[in-house]
């Protein structure tokens, strides 16, 4: 077990959130509505708006956020950070309240423990495949004399400390 | 110019036709890439989401083994340009971060000082080598083609963090393709997203965002669409199939390349050396009309 390192990042992640919305109240937020006008998800999913989501979360309403889906279904595109006029990033304030859901043990899409394993055992998300070609063939790297994939040295010291440092042992 | 080279999880997992066709391409423009020992996963998308903490420690154990090898930095995937640009900048507002993530890496003998510099690709492409050198070595220009250009999200915002191109109006990737002869105009759907980042939670709003793009990319004339990003490039030409089902069209045929496989035919590279046998979209008449 890290002694420490979890009570830490817990400790990060709440700075990280009262930095970016720290000071936010209805007066920072103007409710503009830009964030959601711009967000390609709003226009397909239903309850998904960037623009609802600041306004819980300056209402001290985060609970209700960490224990739904919509903070997962974010596509990470960046507008609303780019065109908010008082520069509030729904973004970075979706990714926080993301890493606060899976530290409180709450749902989260399954395939973010596939990643991590994937990390964990070979230092990255996936390894090489052979791939498929356009008339049914296959190929690997070596076919196409790309160079083999080197993960990290020394496997066994990376794996310690991404399990230290992620806690992500924990199943779903 | 001399850069380390990144491709990262999702191209050298099976994104085979960028990297071959950058390995190609690029040492023919002058520009040396230098391969990585012992790197690793940049964070994005695993880690961000889950654990700020473990996303930047990940970001930094490559930044450190880049700033070791002494070379600008070059990432090829769009996700991971994006998070180590994120990763320096969280270091450097924040020292007890960089404590914790300098104190785990020193347990591989690493140490991330924030000196190795980042680049994107369309950086070195567009402003160190130049549209100009990349049009004089054109052998088989891509005339009477009209290609459209899409950056993705990665490359372009947030601005406050970088400048790899404008971020309402980017050029720079269309620049890059009229450098081949081809044409290209903006199209209202140009900066928005793929889509792909929601395939882990909907996969099929993933695929109504990507095939509104395609339905719009082939309703304003374009041949052909043009990305630098492995994420995009898997939902554009990847699930293009699935696209079609989703959207229950069966006449949306986009043919999409990667840059760097445009770049390589206009230079007279055979398609093979550029991994074009692997595009799933129905490229081939295009791939003939360039080379024949």
């Amino acid at each position: 077990m890290a002694a420490g390192i979890d009570e830490r990042e817990v400790k990060f992640i709440s700075l990280m959130l009262s930095r970016a919305v720290g000071g936010m109240n209805a007066e920072v937020c103007d409710q503009c509505g830009k964030c959601s006008s711009a967000c390609p998800v709003s226009k397909e999913i239903e309850g998904f708006n960037p623009r609802q989501m600041i306004g819980k979360v300056a209402l001290g309403k985060n609970d209700e956020l960490l224990k739904g889906d919509a903070i997962w279904t974010c596509t990470t595109c960046l507008k609303c950070r780019e065109r908010c006029p008082e520069e509030i990033s729904p973004y970075d304030v979706i990714l926080i309240l993301r890493n606060l859901a899976y530290r409180a043990g709450y749902n989260y899409p399954g395939g973010y423990d596939d990643f991590i394993q994937g990390v964990k055992e070979s230092g990255y998300i996936s390894r090489p495949q052979t791939v498929r070609t356009r008339d049914g063939g296959k190929l690997s790297r070596e076919d196409l004399g790309l160079p083999e994939v080197e993960g990290p040295e020394d496997m066994e010291r990376f794996r310690e400390i991404v399990e230290m440092i992620v806690k992500a042992g924990k199943s779903r | 110019m001399k850069y380390t080279l990144y491709p990262g999880c999702t191209i050298q997992s099976d994104q085979f036709g960028y990297e071959a066709s950058v390995r190609e391409t690029l040492p023919r423009l002058g520009v040396e890439l230098v391969d990585m020992k012992g790197a690793s996963c940049c964070g994005f998308p695993a880690l961000s989401s889950v654990s700020k903490v473990g996303w930047h420690y990940l970001s930094a154990r490559n930044l450190a083994i880049a700033e070791k090898m002494g070379h600008p930095l070059l990432p090829l995937c769009n996700g991971c340009h994006l998070s180590f640009v994120e990763t320096m900048h969280f270091l450097e507002e924040d020292p007890e971060l960089m404590n914790i993530v300098n104190g785990n890496l020193e347990k591989e003998g690493l140490r991330y000082g924030g000196k190795v510099k980042v680049v994107h690709l369309l950086e070195v492409l567009h402003d160190k080598v130049g549209a100009a050198k990349i049009s004089s070595l054109v052998v088989k220009p891509l005339k009477g083609l009209k290609m459209a250009s899409h950056p993705g999200c990665h490359a372009i915002r947030p601005s406050d963090l970088q400048k790899v191109d404008d971020a309402e109006d980017p050029q720079k990737l269309d620049a890059l393709i009229r450098a081949l002869g081809a044409e290209t105009f903006d199209y209202p759907e140009k900066i928005d997203c793929c889509g792909s980042q929601l395939a882990v939670a909907s996969g099929r709003t993933t695929l109504k965002i990507a095939g509104d793009k395609l339905k719009a990319v082939k309703s304003y004339g374009f041949d052909g669409l043009v990305t630098t990003c492995p994420f995009c490039f898997k939902m554009y030409d990847g699930r293009q199939r699935a696209i079609k089902g989703a959207l229950k069209d069966n006449t949306l045929d986009v043919p999409v390349f990667y840059y760097t496989q445009l770049l390589g035919l206009a230079l007279g590279s055979s398609p093979e050396r550029l991994g074009l046998q692997m595009n799933m979209s129905p490229v081939d008449s295009l791939v003939e009309r360039i080379t024949e």
